[in-house]
């Protein structure tokens, strides 16, 4: 170092200071910044700082062929990437008009839900992680990785699947396959026990969760706030339910919600998203050996594929809440403008920099993990 | 032993040390050192991109890194490896080049995912910097998209054993061509690029200064350079009063 840029310099006492948290930092969720202004520990003021995984990816999808966009749609949400590429995949059949076979749809649902299982999983270790807590992060990863296995069984991806392709799914599941993904279930199932008493009854998480970056239900709805942070104010709203998709309107499953609205609330939820998920895999393992059929339909040559010109916005239910796609073609052979709406960016940016206004220090990193942002989908 | 060195700049000749050993149990301890180091790596927690992902299974119960004595840590000053997982967009490759320099010697540089090595998928995005390698001397690569835990450990191990072997010097590299990886930087992030670490000087420090540490861009550099100034705090007392 220079010795004249650390010369010590007599600064003023001083009541309020700023600190910036990120990127490099344990207490923030990826590659993402935040910077505070605090008086004490308590947060005066907070400012998102974001853009450190931008890629570009609205502009490079204009780029690419339809066909190739599949590649890099999953990469826009690292730990629940599967509603990316199904959604996709939606707006390219709406405006093609195709009709899915019906046991890709039902393929789709178990990955769709594997996904969230496998999302939620992550998401209660990393917020567990933010309370000192570290059990949880290491039971959450290490089951994590059954449903991983799962889809590398079934898809050859563990992360990152590529699974959907417009008109279906590109390969059938393997034999044996759904009895895996039943004892699977089973297992997690069996676990649940294990993390209510580890986490979700511990006094130590409780205590710190509760209270902590309360929202109202209007203040969610006035700041786009969608998914389980939506569902923790008490307001019924899943896309799975009021605006079906795929086959989702022939399964049984509850829409989980508290009223509470704060950091142990939206975890809360997610805890019971989780058995509600488990049930609807349970419901398409059940249903798929009935299912017979091709798995993808007749589509033209995808390295010449134009698309019928038109704009179309799908929209599906991701563990981070309501993710779409707004897609428009002139009739090309690429995309002539693509964007998704994701949730994270309400989430990572406007409502955090609200909710950590008047909360302690320790508590922002705590009130980030609880939203479930994802800051690779912030960015794109 | 004092070897002269002549600077292709300015001209001048400056004198570098060439350490000489007489210690006859020297290579010993060499070889020691380089096995204890290599049985404990700190790597520093950044994550800079979706191979980041990854990490957590190859951390806990399942890869377990730490059998092999590998342990995040978060502060880089503290950190042997940098592990660099995934596309970097160029706002992050001016932290993870601060990020690098705070290190200290000897550092490790891991390049993780096809993107630091070419670009990967985002060969065209016009947001992220395509080669590592050239802003940063990089140890071992692991490719793939993204590589899975036993890919990633499977690096590591190599890493490992490079250091065992004394092979694993490419943070030399950095002060020996340090004018290359500046011009580098400079052509991305313009020619007021500057950071607060004096590369130069830590070159004449560790006895790596060479005819490639000086060159066009250190020049640049030079003409820019501005001692960075100690933030000046504003207090507003009535304010304060106020709120007490
Ligand atoms: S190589 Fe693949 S997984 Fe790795 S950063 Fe690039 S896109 Fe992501």
């Amino acid at each position: 170092m220079r010795p004249e840029n650390y010369e010590a310099q007599r600064q003023p006492p001083s009541h309020e200071y700023e600190l910036n948290i990120g990127p490099n930092h344990p207490g923030i969720e990826g590659n993402y910044a935040f910077k505070l202004r605090l008086h004490g520990d308590r947060v005066l003021e907070g400012k998102a700082d974001a853009g450190y995984l931008h890629r570009g990816f609205e502009k490079l999808m204009e780029g690419r062929l339809w066909i190739q966009n599949l590649a890099i749609t999953p990469r826009i949400c690292v730990p629940d990437p599967v509603p990316m590429e199904v959604s996709y995949c939606l707006a390219v059949e709406e405006l093609c008009g195709l009709e899915i076979p019906e046991r890709a749809q039902w393929l789709r649902v178990l990955q769709l839900e594997l996904s969230r299982i496998a999302a939620h999983l992550f998401t209660f270790g990393g917020h567990a992680a933010t309370t000192g807590m570290y059990s949880p992060m290491f039971w959450g990863i290490a089951d994590r990785d059954l449903v991983l296995d799962l889809f590398e069984e079934l898809t050859g991806g563990r992360v990152y699947h590529i699974y959907n392709i417009p008109g279906g799914v590109r390969r059938d599941a393997p034999d044996g396959f759904l009895d895996r993904v039943r004892s699977t279930l089973d297992y997690l199932d069996s676990r649940l026990p294990d993390y209510d008493n580890l986490l979700f009854t511990n006094q130590v998480f409780v205590h710190r969760a509760k209270g902590v970056g309360t929202m109202s239900r209007e203040q969610a709805l006035e700041w786009g706030v969608t998914g389980p942070n939506l569902r923790a104010t008490g307001l019924e709203f899943d896309v799975r339910r009021d605006d079906p998709y795929l086959v989702y309107d022939d399964l049984d499953f509850d829409i989980p919600t508290e009223e509470a609205g704060d950091a142990w609330a939206r975890t809360l939820v997610r805890r019971k998203e989780l058995v509600q998920s488990i049930r609807i895999a349970r419901q398409v393992i059940a249903a798929l050996p009935s299912i017979a059929g091709p798995i993808r339909c007749p589509i033209p040559n995808p390295l010449a594929w134009n698309v019928p010109a038109g704009s179309v916005y799908t929209r599906v239910e991701s563990s981070k809440g309501e993710l779409a796609w707004y897609v428009v073609s002139n009739g090309g052979e690429r995309p002539y403008r693509t964007h998704v709406r994701g949730p994270s960016q309400m989430h990572a940016v406007q409502v955090l920099e609200k909710l950590s206004v008047g909360c302690r220090l320790e508590d922002v990193a705590q009130t980030m993990f609880s939203l479930d942002a994802c800051p690779p989908e912030v960015d794109r | 032993m004092t070897e002269l060195i002549k600077t292709p700049r300015t001209g001048e000749t400056l004198p570098v040390k060439a350490g000489k050993r007489t210690n006859p149990l020297a290579n010993v301890f060499d070889e020691l050192v380089r096995f204890a180091q290599s049985r404990s790596l700190f790597m520093l927690h950044y994550c800079t991109g979706c191979g980041a992902i990854e990490l957590p299974p190859s951390m806990t119960s399942r890869f377990d890194m730490e059998r092999l004595g590998i342990q995040p840590m978060v502060s880089p000053r503290q950190a042997d490896i940098l592990l660099v997982t995934g596309y970097v967009s160029v706002k992050t490759l001016k932290r993870i080049i601060l990020t690098y320099e705070q290190m200290g010697s000897p550092k490790y540089v891991i390049g993780i995912c096809s993107c630091t090595v070419n670009g990967g998928m985002y060969w065209q995005s016009y947001a992220t910097a395509k080669k590592l390698n050239d802003y940063m001397p990089v140890d071992i690569y692991i490719a793939g998209c993204m590589p899975r835990p036993e890919a990633v450990i499977a690096g590591l191990r190599e890493l490992m054993e490079n250091i065992r072997q004394g092979k694993a010097d490419s943070w030399k590299d950095y002060y020996r061509h340090y004018d290359h990886y500046l011009g580098h930087q400079q052509r991305l992030f313009g020619e007021t690029w500057q950071t607060p670490t004096d590369v130069i000087a830590e070159a004449r420090h560790y006895g790596l200064f060479g005819p490639d540490t000086l060159g066009t861009h250190t020049a640049l550099l030079e003409q820019h350079q501005r001692p960075l100034e100690a933030l000046e705090m504003k207090v507003d007392i009535p304010e304060l009063m106020a709120r007490r």
